[in-house]
């Protein structure tokens, strides 16, 4: 199976996904709802990008990775990871202090796609940016 | 360190698409080593001066650190 075909899959799973919870959801939808669809949202887009970045990579009979590509997503690892430390720590700070009430599950929900996020903003920042290994 | 990726690229008459198929990189791996935002590994570089018949020294430019 070619891997872009891969990201495309996974990016209308999320989709799917998310129109099954929205669709079937028994409350109402919360503002914390609409932020973990928006993040969503960014992500489908970020896995969009990343689907056609490689699709356009076979077609012209290129590598899909190669020694860059690798490099840059196991600096984006370990940036993402490093930062994700830290926002847990601020969402274990933050968890009783602020007026909207979520659940143990939401909080873990919302680290999770803040994580998520953190990958996808920290890869688009390498990508352009560049990566030098004398840096 | 720099490198003359572009100047010998121009000189040989091969496009960024056409050296990336023959070091086996992306297109944009190349993109990025000519804008000097990336440093190859030791194999590409080996490869690329391979392509180019020369050596790495001549197609990468190591400064000197100024202390």
């Amino acid at each position: 199976m070619k891997k872009s075909l891969l990201v495309f899959i996974v990016a209308g799973l999320l989709i799917i996904g998310v129109v099954i919870w929205i669709t079937t959801s028994s409350t109402i939808l919360k503002e914390i709802d609409f932020l973990h669809a928006g993040i969503i949202t960014t992500l489908v887009a970020f896995a969009i990008f990343f689907g056609i970045k490689r699709f356009k990579s076979e077609k012209r009979k290129e590598p899909v990775e190669d020694e860059m590509s690798k490099k840059i997503i196991q600096k984006t690892a370990a940036f993402s990871y490093y930062f994700s430390l830290y926002m847990w720590v601020f969402i274990i700070f933050i968890k009783d202090r602020i007026a909207i009430k979520m659940d143990t599950e939401e909080w873990i929900g919302t680290g999770v796609l803040g994580m998520a996020l953190f990958f996808a903003i920290t890869w688009v920042i390498f990508y352009f940016k560049g990566i030098k290994n004398d840096e | 360190m720099t490198n003359r990726i572009k100047e010998f690229r121009a000189r040989f008459n091969i496009t960024q698409e056409e050296l990336a198929q023959k070091v086996n990189v992306r297109r944009e791996t190349i993109v990025f080593l000519e804008k000097n935002k990336y440093n190859p590994s030791l194999k590409l570089a080996h490869d690329l001066a391979v392509v180019f018949k020369i050596t790495i020294e001549e197609l990468f430019l190591f400064e000197e650190d100024s202390q």
